[in-house]
């Protein structure tokens, strides 16, 4: 699902924010990201990291 | 003893944009289409009924200080033109409640907007008129 970063100061939620669909309910996503309210948010997997595991 | 409603401080929200800082004006019109029901032997015009439930027809207007700046009135209402939205007006800017009830229109859409409306010597105002949608009052 896609998410969203709040980017102003006249939503309910505050700055920094990050929303779901679902939390936007009715509201037009696309009109608030024209606005400049939010943005959408990617999610960066964390960095594989390597186990040195050594079988006996 | 009657009350009067002073109107200073309301709430309204469009597309959960809160834009209080840029209204002056908020109108919220609950509608119920009138359907006559008027048949043989009565006297007198009916209309609805008990039984007839007719459609909502509501609308809410406001006028705004027109504002460029970014996350202003002009970047939010712009790209609602055309499409469907949400609305909240409220009396007043506190929490729900029965004596700041919440007027929430969701559907609403927005046929018409006026970029640009400026006269010399005064600050540009628009005036935009959501119709259609569902109202619902919230006191709780």
């Amino acid at each position: 699902m896609a998410t969203y970063i709040v980017t102003s100061d006249r939503l309910i939620w505050k700055r920094g924010t990050v929303l779901d669909a679902t939390d936007l309910g009715d509201v037009n996503i696309d009109g608030l990201i024209d606005g400049g309210h939010i943005s959408t948010h990617s999610v960066k997997k964390p960095a594989k990291t390597k186990t040195n595991e050594t079988e006996d | 003893m009657a009350t009067s409603v002073y109107l200073s401080n309301p709430n309204v929200t469009i597309n959960s944009v809160s834009l209080q800082d840029q209204c002056t004006s908020a109108t919220v019109n609950y509608v119920y289409e009138q359907l006559e029901t008027t048949a043989f032997g009565d006297t007198a015009r009916k209309f609805g009924g008990s039984t007839v439930t007719s459609l909502q027809n509501n609308s809410i207007e406001v006028e705004l200080y027109q504002s460029y700046a970014g996350s202003e009135t002009e970047a939010t209402i712009y790209g609602l033109v055309g499409i469907q939205t949400t609305l909240i007006v409220a009396p007043a800017s506190g929490v729900v409640g029965a004596t700041n009830p919440f007027y929430t229109l969701v559907g609403a859409y927005l046929e018409s907007h006026t970029p640009i409306n400026a006269s010399l010597g005064e600050l540009s105002t628009v005036t935009l008129t959501f119709t259609g949608g569902v109202l619902t009052k919230t006191t709780s």
